[in-house]
């Protein structure tokens, strides 16, 4: 019943499953056929059925993929991000970053509450990343006092 | 009611099984009978249910219940792998077993087919 052209047609169709899965099913998958077949379970049909099977293996493998991807470019962001903003409020002080209003950047390591000096460059984007660099160009004022009085107020 | 409680997976647990496809059903309850390889599954699906699964829908079903952790593959025995029911696949072909029997009542009831 299992014809040389038979088991071709089925081995040829084993052939689409992925390598991994070959190296794993592939002799006990044969087997099976050849089983199937003397059964008298048509050479076509297994061989379709296999055909299918690899094509949904092969469609779950690159959803697989897909997914660790997405989750991976996720994780890769939000670690940026993280950095970013570690080195930004390391390397600033906390009035230039956050204003002298905020306390978003008080109790990360900036517990001084210094004045922004006059005409200072800050970098955002951590060292190294100056396109991000802000100018603070604040003018001394006539009575500098006033500052720390306007600071006393937030 | 039936119905709904059956979607929810009853007070047993989740039914993991809603999902997997009515071959993964089928091999599971072959499976509960004793371990077997692909082709003892085959004809034994075949026997208690009449449908003839296809050797790639097999090998399908048998890697996402493996995935699962809901059957296991023993050792080689002459190039087959026989594959067991694992504690978790009898829970969960339990509860799935549960959901169909909440629906079948629920079913016959309407029909008029039982309770009258």
């Amino acid at each position: 019943m299992a014809g040389p052209g038979s088991e071709r047609l089925v081995q040829a169709a084993l052939r689409c499953y992925p390598e991994r899965w070959r190296s794993r099913h592939g002799e006990e998958a044969a087997e099976l056929a050849r089983l199937l077949m003397r059964d008298g379970t048509a050479a076509h049909s297994i061989a379709w059925s296999y055909v299918k099977g690899a094509a949904s293996t092969r469609l779950a493998l690159r959803s697989r993929r897909r997914l660790r991807a997405v989750v991976g470019g996720l994780v890769a962001a939000a670690c940026s991000v993280g950095l970013s903003l570690a080195l930004l409020s390391s390397s600033a002080p906390a009035s230039a970053v956050t204003g002298p209003c905020s306390g978003g950047a008080r109790g990360a390591g900036m517990g001084a509450r210094g004045h922004v000096p006059y005409g200072h460059h800050y970098l955002t984007g951590g060292a190294g990343r100056s396109s991000a660099s802000v100018r603070v160009t604040t003018k001394k004022p006539a009575n500098s006092d006033a500052l720390s009085g306007h600071d006393q107020h937030c | 009611m039936a119905s709904r409680e059956a979607e929810r997976g009853g007070a047993g647990g989740q039914d993991v099984l809603r999902r997997a496809g009515d071959a993964s059903v089928l091999i599971l309850t072959s499976l509960a009978g004793g371990a077997k390889h692909g082709y003892a599954l085959i004809k034994d699906v075949k026997s208690f249910s009449g449908v003839e699964l296809g050797p790639g829908t097999l090998y399908g079903a048998l890697d996402r219940l493996e995935q699962l952790g809901l059957v296991e593959a023993l050792p080689a025995e002459d190039r087959r792998h026989p594959y067991r029911i694992t504690p978790a696949g009898v829970t969960a072909l339990r509860v799935h077993l549960d959901a169909i029997e909440r629906v079948r009542v629920a079913g016959r009831l309407r029909l008029g087919l039982e309770g009258i």
